[in-house]
């Protein structure tokens, strides 16, 4: 799904460096480190919104470098860390701006794209505020829209920074699992970066740890383990 | 889908008044003008009978320069509040009107002229207005918070502001009177013969931004997410630079500086119509903007007689307490 090789990730000088990693479809990686080990860098240099320094990432065989904007918004939907909503734009039509890759010059929806909003809307639980603005929801409720707008742009990979930050315990349950089942059914690579260290542990989630310009992939390891990883004492 | 029903009423109830409005401006004048007056000056036209004359080359000319100003600067003001993401932003407060007057103030003030007669003082505006443009769209990038972005707009204004009052020392009696009657603002300056040229940029500017609805509704969710879903950002600043500057260089041009239109009407219109789908908000500005300036014209027509008020001092007497209005709404 998604290769890196020899990828240099960061600003002027490489921050991160990935020799040979690949992500599968069907997957959620949580992406761990501590504050300015480059999560957001990372995720931002997937999306193309931070050039590489050196090397490529290839999706489903496609080079990164090369593709062009319809292309990178058909293959990665990325979601913010929080959503603060839009005065008077109403939760459907904010989740129809998520077909823009596939609608024409003057960005009307077909019946099926409209369709399709509907059936994603019902997955994740949010139809019954489809008339309602996007402010009048509460901080949890504009997260899932936020997560069903990425859904509605129908791409292969999907990459949420931090979206825990901002929720209460129940509601990050909640996330979590929507975003497994997502993954599952429809063959979807997640990756979000996130300090709920717990949160993941107890979901069996695959990290993805940052340390020291290094990028591991790590299983299994309790929380001790983890955070001895991350503070570089392991 | 209660939203969309909405706005058809408005759009319904709209169209049904604007020409009311449009039959009361022309008919407010001081001289009494009846309607076949009005027909004959259209499809009979007798040059020696003077309420023909009045209506033909006074009263229509003045009515759709009205028009075209009050809706051309708010769909500006609603272009480049979509653009900066800020309910505040607008051609005035953001010194797209101040790089006209700059050069319009030069021009005149110096009697250099740049262009040949017929076109200068629009083609000066014009250069004017993109040059201003183009400056606020380089700085707006280095900038954090939307009232930043007025301050500079301001600071702009009052740069601009000072060097015509330098120009205005030094300049002879007879070009300081051309440039005061000029910066006092009108709707009369336009002459029947200009419309056709003005109406040809209205319309090519109406239609430039009906091609970019889609952009537009997505700018709303911000430039890096709308990037994220295939806008091509780059693009899209340089045609809303277009049409932004191509409204307020020929408005500036021919009716002089006209504050807070394209502030204050953007946002009534948003509020009215509670939407974010730019093409029901290009026809809510277009429709709400020329009934805005039409029916300040026919308060200044109706005062007229004791006493004459131009356009731009009416609409900032209207138009800056509602700014401090919006700044309050947001930032409680």
């Amino acid at each position: 799904m998604i290769h890196f090789k020899q990828t240099e990730i960061g600003y002027k000088s490489p921050l991160i460096n990935v020799a040979d990693l690949t992500l599968e479809a069907g997957k959620v990686y949580a992406l761990v480190g501590r504050n300015g080990s480059g999560k957001s860098t990372f995720l931002r240099s997937i999306t193309g919104q931070n050039p590489l320094i050196s090397g490529d990432i290839n999706i489903n065989s496609v080079s990164f470098k090369k593709a062009n904007a319809i292309e990178k918004s058909k293959t990665i939907a990325f979601v913010e860390s929080k959503f603060d909503g839009i005065a008077f734009l109403s939760v459907a039509d904010y989740l129809a701006l998520g077909r823009a890759p596939y609608t024409n010059a003057l960005g009307r929806l077909s019946q099926g794209d409209w369709d399709f909003v509907r059936q994603v809307a019902n997955e994740i639980g949010i139809e019954a505020f489809m008339q309602k603005d996007t402010l009048s929801l509460s901080d949890g409720e504009r997260q899932l829209c936020a997560i069903a707008r990425a859904i509605v742009q129908e791409t292969p990979v999907l990459l949420l920074d931090e979206p825990s930050a901002f929720l209460d315990y129940a509601n990050k349950q909640i996330l979590v699992d929507k975003l497994l089942q997502i993954a599952n059914e429809k063959q979807k690579c997640i990756v979000f970066s996130t300090h709920d260290l717990d949160l993941c542990i107890e979901n069996k989630l695959e990290f993805l740890a940052l340390k020291n310009n290094t990028l591991t992939k790590v299983n299994g390891l309790n929380k001790l383990e983890l955070i001895g990883l991350l503070e570089g004492n392991l | 889908m209660i939203q969309s029903q909405r706005i058809n009423w408005f759009l319904v109830v709209s169209l049904l008044i604007f020409p009311l409005i449009a039959y009361f401006h022309l008919t407010v004048g001081q001289q009494a003008i009846s309607i076949s007056d009005f027909k004959n000056a259209i499809f009979a036209y007798d040059s020696t009978n003077t309420a023909q004359l009045l209506a033909r080359e006074f009263r229509f000319p003045r009515l759709i320069m009205a028009c075209v100003a009050g809706a051309g600067l708010s769909l500006a003001g609603m272009l480049m509040q979509t653009l900066f993401n800020n309910p505040l932003a607008g051609p005035y407060v953001l010194g797209i009107n101040s790089g006209a007057s700059l050069m319009v103030a030069i021009s005149l003030l110096t009697g250099i002229q740049f262009f040949g007669t017929n076109f200068g003082l629009i083609s000066t505006a014009l250069i004017g207005a993109f040059a201003a443009g183009i400056l606020m769209m380089s700085v707006v990038g280095f900038l954090k918070s939307q009232v930043s972005l007025l301050l500079v707009g301001l600071m702009f204004g009052s740069f601009t502001s000072a060097i015509v009052s330098f120009l205005e020392i030094s300049s002879k009696a007879e070009q300081l009177k051309s440039f005061t009657l000029w910066s006092m603002g009108s709707l009369q300056n336009v002459l029947l013969e200009q419309i056709p040229l003005i109406l040809l940029f209205f319309v090519f500017g109406i239609i430039l931004s009906a091609l970019i609805v889609k952009p537009l509704n997505l700018l709303v969710l911000g430039e890096n997410a709308a990037s994220l879903l295939g806008l091509k950002i780059q693009q899209t600043r340089i045609v809303i630079l277009i049409i932004t500057a191509l409204f307020t260089g020929l408005i500036t041009a021919f009716c002089g500086p006209i504050a807070f239109v394209g502030l204050a009407v953007p946002n009534i219109t948003r509020i009215l119509l509670k939407t974010q789908n730019h093409f029901h908000l290009i026809a809510g500005n277009l429709l709400i903007g020329s009934s805005f300036l039409l029916l300040c014209d026919i308060l200044i027509q109706l005062i007229e007689n004791e006493i004459q008020l131009p356009i731009n001092v009416l609409t900032s007497l209207i138009g800056a307490p509602f700014v401090i209005f919006v700044l309050i709404r947001k930032m409680k």
